[in-house]
């Protein structure tokens, strides 16, 4: 039997053994991403998930990409990617110049016919593609000659250069010109794709793996990482565990103070924080429980809700919750965007005054059971909290109780994101705990969930000030940065002085990566989006870098 | 025998197809829209009008089942929402996986689970029986994600012994094509198996020492004895062979209730198979995906409890049925 088992544990010791030595040099490395979820598809138009996103970035390229600073007016802060250079052709026409030595990876040109056929399929209603509104300010794009692509534009504004190329990839029109636009969502390329980016698609294991391969052709220099590999998780724990357990090389935000605190012990691994994109709040729902013709008995009026706000000590639940990562937000606003000013005049914490405001309004704890009443209603509401989302669970039971100590009563409606989502848009609710992933711009995150426009697409709340909708189009349409800032910092403190919710928080994303990557640098719109230029040096390569197949 | 299995297959496509029409109904009326997205995604109504469309869900339910009846009889399970492709090519690739975890599962389950259940039933009030007896009981009461927690915790993470997620090193073992990556595909195995293998052998163990001292008092182990067989001949020939014919029904049942225990251990582990697909199928409402899972879990429920009862029959003469009665 000992012989046996020698036998057996000599015979894996010789199979652990097998796979040493090969790749040496400064295009060897090897990233393995721990993901949480995984693609629906990787058709850049039709994509749905961020991770698709993430690896779509390596695959298909932008005319040009915006810079570090994420600043989006004019143009003078982006970068040249599929585009070597571009100018402006009078005030509504954007004429771009493609550089002739990009390529499609099956070997074809890149060139302007594909940019004009991009632009057709993004705007096609029949391809449904979630960036189609975004894309509406632009009349036309067409291509003038093989390297020149021509963009019209319906008005002049600030961020024309932006709409013109952060939301839309270049696609192959000589492979997808055939595919019929209504069965684009489940095109065979979206799950084996051409592109032109820094790498190649290589496999597509489900439920396992992704793998791209660096295009050592590539037209803007060969990546230095030559393999990177999404390795696809259903839950953040389980990714932060194979990222700690080193069976992964990085993940780009994790989220919770808890696996900040694992990865941060793990001595291979290097913490890297960057601005978050998120703002979270407990939004008020103006018109009634699912019936949206009428105002909701308690949130309807303004100063019941500035006294729950000022009832709310946010910077205590902030540090409770989040610990240093997240900072809490002057109204509605992530601290990705540029106008995040910490010092926008905001509600203050004040029980006393929520107390008088309250008072004042008629709720006045008369049957003194604790909670506050007003002819026979009670202050009492629930709030709609994703089962998923440790954090807003956690807000949602700290709230719970700061409401308490004014004499409000907040029942906890734990339900599936499919729930929330279909309550919300139906307005079937009192209150709700959000968190709204943003772009890097101001201009399409207020106007979709704060403004009259949004109301029936993402205006859950029924927010309607046309006070605030004026400056909002002001600061829209402002001609320059500081007319913007000014604009804008006025519609931030309208907003905050109504309350239609309780900002708690803007975070902090926090990514972690193997230290023996280095020269990361993470866009905070989008971490992957500079991965090209990452490196693993030669002297610092592990088994799993040299491995050939 | 063969008018009984006739009428037995029968009952069972007709409890599949019930089970079908149920889940088809009840997961059209749970709350929740397929493309309606997370709540923080900008809803765009014209985009989901166009999906629902495209993906053909605009319909009556009435008519929504009667194309999804005429389809599953060609063999077509739909197009997934969420996966964007077809639900058949999405379970081509989970099932495998979740046999290979359940097998696995189920060959730890019953070979330790059937050992000491001999073992507790040889030594039957004594020390070793006591002990082994609450340590099954221990692990029987374990809820089986709370087991592979802590394995994956002290196994994957503080002593890196085993892989904390997945079914095989994704740079060195993409695929099984070496004796190497065979073994690194059994490395990544054993944790989720040997978690969903103990929680079952607890349970398995316990079932079989009951079985072997029922049969123990039996006669016929007595006329045995009196004859003057060796007791190994008593316990393998007799005993043990007798006590394993209530446990072929529980064969029969433990495959399915694998697969569904499955669900949560797949992940735990990141392990790709049909409960990952069915978990997320369902808190996307991917319908289609949903359906086809249910129809496959039932499928297999009737069909090992049908087996179990063939296999029953044939191994048991007692239970033998002609011409629908009993001989």
């Amino acid at each position: 039997m000992l012989r046996r088992l020698a036998f057996v544990v000599a015979t894996l010791a010789v199979a652990a053994c097998q796979r040493s030595g090969g790749c040496t040099g400064a295009y060897c490395g090897t990233l393995v991403i721990a993901a949480v979820g995984e693609p629906d598809i990787l058709l850049p138009p039709s994509t749905q998930e961020a991770v698709s996103r993430d690896i779509e970035e390596q695959l298909f390229l932008k005319l040009a990409d915006i810079g570090l600073s994420t600043n989006t007016i004019g143009d003078e802060d982006f970068q040249p990617l599929l585009a070597e250079r571009w100018e402006w052709d009078g005030p509504l026409t954007l004429v771009f110049h493609i550089d002739a030595r990009a390529r499609w990876q099956d070997g074809q040109p890149v060139t302007a016919s594909d940019v004009a056929f991009s632009f057709d399929a993004y705007t096609d209603s029949m391809v449904a593609s979630p960036f189609r509104a975004a894309l509406r300010r632009i009349s036309s794009v067409k291509a003038r000659d093989p390297q020149t692509a021509v963009f019209r534009f319906r008005e002049r504004y600030p961020e024309m250069f932006y709409d013109a190329v952060y939301h839309m990839r270049v696609l192959p029109a000589h492979l997808l010109r055939g595919v019929p636009r209504d069965q684009w969502k489940t095109a065979p390329f979206g799950r084996q794709p051409v592109g032109d980016g820094p790498y190649r698609f290589v496999a597509w294991k489900a439920g396992q793996t992704i793998e791209l391969v660096a295009d050592s052709t590539f037209f803007l220099g060969r990546p230095a990482i030559r393999r990177v590999i999404w390795r696809f998780t259903p839950d953040i724990v389980v990714a932060t565990t194979q990222l700690v357990a080193d069976q992964a090389d990085g993940r780009d935000q994790l989220v919770t103070p808890d696996n900040i605190e694992r990865a941060r012990a793990a001595p291979q691994l290097s913490i890297y924080p960057y601005r978050g994109a998120t703002y979270g709040y407990l939004g008020f729902n103006l018109t009634a429980n699912g019936d949206s013709t009428h105002p909701h008995p308690i949130f309807a009026e303004r100063e019941v809700r500035r006294a729950l706000t000022m009832a709310v000590d946010r910077a205590r639940l902030l540090k409770s919750v989040f610990g240093d990562f997240a900072k809490v937000p002057p109204g509605p606003v992530s601290q990705l965007w540029w106008i995040w000013d910490p010092e926008l005049r905001q509600l203050p914490y004040d029980t006393a005054q929520a107390k008088r405001l309250l008072s004042a309004r008629g709720w006045r704890d008369s049957d003194h059971d604790g909670i506050r009443d007003r002819g026979g209603q009670p202050l009492a509401f629930h709030v709609l909290v994703p089962a998923t989302s440790t954090i807003r669970k956690t807000y949602a039971r700290l709230l719970q109780e700061q409401f308490r100590l004014v004499g409000a009563q907040m029942d906890i409606d734990e339900v599936d994101n499919s729930v929330v989502s279909e309550r919300a848009a139906a307005g079937k609710f009192d209150a709700i705990m959000l968190a709204w992933n943003t772009d890097p711009t101001p201009t399409s995150g207020i106007p979709q969930v704060w403004t009259r426009a949004g109301i029936g697409r993402s205006n859950y709340l029924r927010y309607d000030n046309p006070a605030f909708d004026a400056l909002v189009d002001r600061a829209s349409a402002a001609a320059t940065r500081e007319q913007a800032r000014t604009a804008w910092r006025a519609a931030i403190e309208t907003v905050s002085a109504d309350a239609p919710g309780i900002f708690l928080f803007a975070n902090d994303n926090v990514a972690a990566f193997h230290n023996r990557v280095t020269d990361v640098r993470i866009r905070p719109d989008s971490w992957a989006a500079l991965l090209r230029t990452w490196r693993i040096p030669p002297d610092r390569l592990i088994d799993r870098d040299r491995v050939e197949r | 025998m063969t008018a009984w299995l006739a009428r037995r297959v029968a009952a069972s496509i007709a409890i599949v197809f019930l089970v079908v029409t149920l889940t088809f109904v009840l997961m059209d009326l749970a709350p929740g829209k397929p493309m309606l997205g997370p709540p923080e995604r900008p809803v765009d109504p014209q985009a989901e009008a166009v999906l629902e469309a495209q993906f053909g869900l605009n319909g009556s339910l009435g008519v929504r089942y009667v194309s999804y009846v005429r389809q599953l009889a060609r063999g077509n399970l739909g197009e997934s929402f969420g996966l964007r492709r077809p639900v058949a090519d999405a379970l081509a690739e989970a099932i495998p996986n979740t046999l290979l975890l359940a097998g696995a599962a189920l060959f730890v389950d019953f070979l330790i689970g059937l050992a000491l259940g001999v073992y507790q039933a040889l030594r039957a009030h004594r020390l070793p029986d006591v002990v082994l007896g609450n340590v099954t009981l221990f692990l029987y009461s374990v809820p089986t994600f709370w087991l592979g927690l802590i394995l994956l915790l002290v196994f994957g993470e503080w002593l890196r012994w085993f892989p904390v997620a997945g079914m095989s090193d994704p740079i060195l073992c993409p695929s099984v094509s070496s004796f190497y990556c065979l073994m690194d595909r059994l490395w990544h195995l054993a944790l989720p198996a040997l978690t969903l293998g103990f929680v079952g052998a607890a349970g398995t163990a316990r079932f079989q020492r009951a079985a072997m001292l029922e049969v123990a008092g039996q006669d016929y182990i007595r006329t045995a004895r009196a004859k003057g067989a060796s007791e190994r001949r008593v316990v393998l020939r007799h005993q043990l062979r007798n006590a394993l014919l209530s446990f072929i029904t529980l064969f029969g049942l433990a495959f399915p209730f694998l697969l569904t225990g499955a669900v949560l251990i797949e992940t735990i582990f990141a392990w790709p198979g049909m409960g990952r697909l069915a978990t997320d199928a369902i808190l996307r409402r991917d319908f289609p995906v949903v359906n086809a899972a249910v129809l496959l879990a039932s499928t297999l429920v009737v069909a090992g409890s049908l087996l179990a009862d063939v296999l029953l029959a044939v191994a048991d003469p007692r239970l033998r049925v002609r011409g629908g009665e009993t001989v």
